[in-house]
């Protein structure tokens, strides 16, 4: 069963559009906001490795059109049901005034992978409720 | 939501029942804690409707709750705008150390 789900997010931030970029494509800045351990190789077909607690993300940048968008695949190395490829995330970057409008898309996430996902997230959620208190 | 999948036994009780429904006792066999803590670990994940529960005689059958599914769609779409939240957070402190303060980082 693959139900396709799109999961959309959105954060407005304090700074252009320049200065939110890198955070996607610099691996020692992605993982100041997510996972741990990344690999990054920010180029069409360039590598996409991310780990998120113990689950290992894989995938490979799709576009990057700095400083507006960036897409990138996203599975999960040695999952039959999620492999790396199998879904993808877009993120889109608008300025408005002195802000920036982050958009986030993630295509294609079936729904019974819902509750596997959530592994490796609720370690990225323990620790934003920790930085929270 | 958070709270019930926030602990890794709790996770790991739904990763059992993914395959079916099992006993109380089966699942506690599963871990070193006490019978006592995996009873409260079932109870919080069938308060957060997660968990569905039945009586068997003196067994008590635990299985996940297909209508928790949906809160658990929901509560991973709260996911990415956490994330997205702490990618705002630290922009913007990074910011305030590298940029001179000539903005105070808050609106009027």
């Amino acid at each position: 069963m693959t139900v396709a789900e799109v999961l959309t997010a959105t954060v407005r931030i304090g700074a252009s559009p320049a200065d939110v970029f890198p955070y996607f494509i610099d691996p020692a800045l992605l993982v100041q906001w997510i996972g741990e351990w990344a690999d990054l190789h920010p180029e069409p077909g360039g590598r996409f490795a991310l780990d998120i607690g113990k689950t290992p993300v894989r995938g490979e940048y799709v576009e990057i059109e700095p400083p507006r968008r960036v897409v990138f695949t996203w599975g999960v190395a040695g999952k039959d049901s999620l492999p790396p490829g199998s879904t993808t995330v877009e993120i889109v970057l608008t300025a408005d005034g002195p802000d920036t409008v982050v958009q986030l898309f993630h295509h294609d996430l079936p729904a019974e992978e819902f509750d596997s996902h959530l592994a490796g997230w609720t370690a990225k959620l323990d620790q934003l409720a920790r930085l929270r208190t | 939501m958070l709270r019930a999948l926030a602990d890794p036994h709790r996770r790991q009780i739904l990763r059992l029942v993914r395959g079916g429904e099992l006993a109380a006792g089966e699942i506690a066999s599963h871990f070193d804690a006490t019978q006592q803590a995996v009873s409260h670990h079932l109870q919080v994940l069938a308060r957060a409707g997660l968990l569905s529960e039945r009586r068997d005689g003196v067994r008590r059958l635990y299985a996940l709750d297909p209508q928790g599914l949906d809160p658990v769609r929901e509560m991973l779409s709260e996911l990415w705008p956490s994330a997205l939240e702490r990618l705002k957070y630290v922009v913007e402190q990074d910011r305030k150390k590298t940029a001179a303060p000539k903005r105070a980082g808050r609106k009027p």
